[in-house]
């Protein structure tokens, strides 16, 4: 309505302020993005290039060599992104259900143990087992090696989400709401359900987020666990091309191995490309929620 | 009351965590204790050789590396004929190149897998003395003595530890004595002498340099050179110069020659040092290598892709075979020679039988069985040639006695099986022949030395626990000043050299020598390398 009139009351000093604003802005984004581009133009340039001319913004002699060595064996780069999106979105659809009950049920004061409970959730993220006896436990104990299950269940609940997510809960949801509920005759399953879940947008986004790219990232778990390349994810996969060719190199000091078709330059470049495609895709969506979400966590916590 | 539960709370959290910890530690001391519990089993055999196979096995067998795409299909073959023959299946599992280390010794705590590759690299001297093993003395005399034969007493005795025997090392000796690895075709070109001492390298760089100034010379860093030998990788030059017993001396900067190990001395406090120190300052000097080689990452391509006329670390006949390829796939008309430096110093001896072996598993449940697998896989031709090439006719053909791949699916060695390499009826590749030639000119050096065919220094296993904090202080020093001092980068070498011996003998370069040289006697002492 009277924006034309806000703009005008803005003074001289008001204008430098903002030149001086879209200009660090501007630089700070160009900083962000300049080392993708360089990923991508290096992804598409000749590796010898690379080697004898070094990196650049725009790719020279371009050819798509790398992206064919990528995808020389397309199944099992498809077989790695659909387990990788099996354990993302069955990770983040547990994970968050799980995650989301847990704090409701610590955050309400009528249930008398609350404080112990968080204390034994919170004391997890301190001391551990370590890592051999987690090992075991899996491997022997369970029997799972090799399964789906020990590579997508251990990231299901983090301590810390679970207190981000009890702190929103608590500060998004006034006990007034929950006990006038209660006095119209809802139960707990309807209290959580109809009246808490709705208001959690922001924490479920932001802990969703947080699952999602901690189950996409993941390269760990599956290489502890996978006997084969069935249950490999695509980080791993990826970052386990860029192992052998080290191991390689360093083995053939003393051993009698080949190390012809070894990735080279290039190729790893285009590994960065095609592992953090999807996630560049994903990323805008959400942020809006992650923003809002992580400051409401962290403001009150 | 609110109080009281919290602590009681606290103490049983407490306690969890304590029994957490200490699982890691209860594991290997059941590892332990069913060593001799397993190796009192044979001796009960020994007397019923017939063993019984009436009981199906499966076995796993874990190996290092990836997986070829065609493993189902090769195992399944494989596994036809073990359960025909021993009825017994294999399951090959595959450590990938990803945090391996520690993933082979999870696997062996675990006691997932009956039959592992084993090698030097993986600490098997270590694992074999904490009882990670199973002791093969009576195996071998019972059901394994074909491939007690094959393998031969005195390779055994190399895979031993206190007495017992506890891997099957495979029976195909390989050379991969480093050497110099330079370009000849500009050598002839520009009709320069072949790099077989310094002078000739330096000659050879000379020449080069002289007639083509842009040309690179070396593509040098400090990657090849990470341990306690040696901190520059142009370093590596000085072997051409000195019979060493291991490649760029022993470990604190002491030495031994090959034909005499356990006479130990002092390199890094000698003249010959300072001299070489000199001579490194030289080249850096006259530009063979970047002013910035300290901070540079390794090129792997430099050589195929010309930026470098010779590489010096690192090096391999086995390499020099890949850049012969690699140079003719790039059709310059370049060609790649090779020297290594023990054909000069006639210091030169093939790997040691710990590079590439196979083991039991202790906890593994049938070691008999798992012997008897391994033994075929070893002598039996058929199945030691499904294993390491895979089907005949699907995966590869043999065309005047040379294996040639026919899939990509299931390359040469698919399952990584170094450890199973019979050099009696391996089949060579295309490229082995050249290969032989070089492990054959290197065979007739070998058998003049004092100890033909042993490599003395590979058998050992240093344990530094008592000087850990020392050696990585030494390790720290050699970083920051020997580096700068092989690369040439000071400006006045004496000081530099003087410099350098205060600051490592500070950092507590004695009590690590001191360490050393006692495990190492001991060791020339125990095997008689006098």
């Amino acid at each position: 309505m009277d924006n034309t009139k806000k703009k005008v009351k803005i003074g001289a000093a008001g204008h430098a302020m903002n030149a001086i604003a879209f200009i660090l802005l501007t630089l700070g984004s160009v900083i962000c993005v300049l080392p993708f581009i360089i990923i991508v133009s290096g992804s598409f340039t000749d590796n010898t290039t690379i080697l004898r001319e070094g990196y650049s913004l725009l790719p020279r002699n371009i050819t798509l060599s790398a992206y064919r060595t990528i995808f020389k064996a397309p199944q099992d780069i498809f077989q790695a992104y659909k387990m990788t999106f099996i354990y993302t979105i069955l990770g983040t659809g547990i994970g968050l259900m799980v995650i989301t009950m847990t704090s409701y049920v610590i955050s309400r004061n009528e249930f008398k143990y609350r404080n112990q409970v968080s204390f034994l959730i919170y004391f997890t993220s301190i001391f551990g087992g370590g890592m051999l006896p987690w090992y075991l436990m899996y491997a022997n104990v369970l029997g799972m090696k090799g399964k789906m299950f020990p590579i997508w269940f251990p990231a299901l609940m983090s301590p810390f989400l679970v207190i981000l997510m009890r702190t929103f809960i608590k500060g998004s949801v006034p006990d007034a709401i929950t006990e006038s509920a209660k006095i119209d005759g809802a139960g707990h399953v309807t209290i959580f359900s109809r009246i808490v879940l709705p208001v959690l947008g922001p924490g479920l986004a932001t802990v969703g987020l947080f699952l999602a790219l901690g189950y996409w990232n993941d390269w760990y778990r599956a290489s502890m666990f996978s006997v084969n390349s069935k249950t490999w994810t695509l980080q791993f996969y990826l970052y386990d091309l860029l192992n052998a060719s080290t191991a390689i190199k360093q083995m053939s000091q003393n051993s009698s191995i080949s190390t012809k078709d070894l990735p080279t330059e290039s190729v790893k470049m285009a590994m960065a490309v095609v592992a953090t495609g999807p996630v560049l895709l994903f990323y805008p969506f959400v942020q809006k929620y992650f923003v809002s979400g992580i400051t409401v966590g962290a403001v009150k916590g | 009351m609110k109080r009281k539960i919290l602590s009681i709370l606290l103490a049983t959290c407490l306690t969890a965590g304590l029994v957490g910890c200490g699982g890691g530690n209860s594991v290997s001391v059941s590892v332990t204790e069913e060593v001799s519990a397993s190796t009192e089993t044979p001796a009960s055999t020994e007397e019923a050789k017939e063993l019984d196979l009436s009981e199906r096995v499966d076995l796993v067998f874990y190996v290092m590396g990836e997986a070829p795409q065609d493993e189902e299909l090769v195992e399944d073959e494989i596994n036809k004929i073990l359960l025909d023959k021993f009825n017994a299946t294999v399951d090959m599992q595959f450590s990938t190149w990803t945090e391996f280390q520690q993933k082979y010794t999870q696997e062996i705590t675990s006691q997932g897998a009956d039959l592992i590759y084993i090698a030097n690299w993986l600490s098997f001297g270590q694992l074999a003395q904490s009882g990670a093993f199973v002791a093969l003395d009576d195996l071998l005399n019972t059901v394994g003595t074909e491939v007690r034969d094959l393998v031969g007493e005195n390779a055994l005795n190399m895979c031993s530890v206190n007495g017992s025997v506890y891997a099957v090392p495979n029976t195909w000796a390989e050379y991969t004595s480093n050497g110099i690895k330079y370009r000849e075709d500009l050598r002839a070109k520009y009709d320069l002498p072949v790099p077989n001492s310094l002078e000739n390298m330096e000659a050879y760089f000379d020449g080069i340099m002289a007639n083509d100034p842009s040309q690179g010379i070396l593509t040098v860093t400090t990657e090849e050179s990470t341990g306690l030998q040696t901190a520059f990788d142009a370093a590596w030059v000085l072997n051409i110069k000195y019979p060493w017993v291991a490649t760029n001396g022993l470990p604190y900067g002491l030495a031994a020659n090959y034909d005499t190990p356990s006479d130990v001395y002092d390199y890094w406090f000698s003249d010959d040092f300072v001299e070489d120190m000199k001579m490194l300052k030289r080249w850096a000097d006259k530009g063979y290598w970047s002013r910035s080689a300290l901070s540079d990452t390794n090129k792997s391509d430099a050589y195929k892709t010309g930026l470098c006329v010779a590489e010096v670390a690192g090096q391999n006949p086995n390499k020099q075979i890949t850049a012969i390829q690699e140079l003719e796939e790039g059709g310059e008309g370049w060609e790649s020679e090779y020297i290594a430096y023990g054909e000069v110093t006639k210091a030169i001896y093939p790997g040691h039988a710990t590079q590439n072996g196979t083991a039991i598993v202790n906890g593994c449940k049938n070691p008999e069985r798992a012997m008897l697998v391994l033994q075929a896989f070893l002598c039996d031709e058929e199945l030691n040639h499904l294993i390491s090439y895979g089907i005949k006719g699907t995966h590869y053909d043999v065309v005047d006695g040379i294996y040639e791949n026919l899939s990509d699916t299931f390359p040469y060695e698919g399952f990584n099986t170094w450890n199973l390499r019979n050099g009696d009826t391996k089949l060579p590749q295309k490229t082995d022949v050249k290969l032989q030639e070089y492990f054959d000119k290197y065979d007739a050096i070998a058998k003049t030395t004092k100890f033909p065919n042993v490599n003395i220094y590979d058998g050992f296993a240093e344990n530094y626990e008592d000087y850990t904090a020392e050696r990585q202080a030494v390790s720290n020093v050699m970083r920051t000043y020997l580096a700068p001092l092989q690369a040439g980068l000071v400006d006045d070498v004496d000081a530099a050299v003087e410099e350098f011996r205060t600051k490592v003998k500070d950092a507590g370069l004695d009590t690590c020598r001191e360490g050393f040289e006692k495990q190492w006697a001991a060791y020339c002492d125990a095997y008689g390398y006098k």
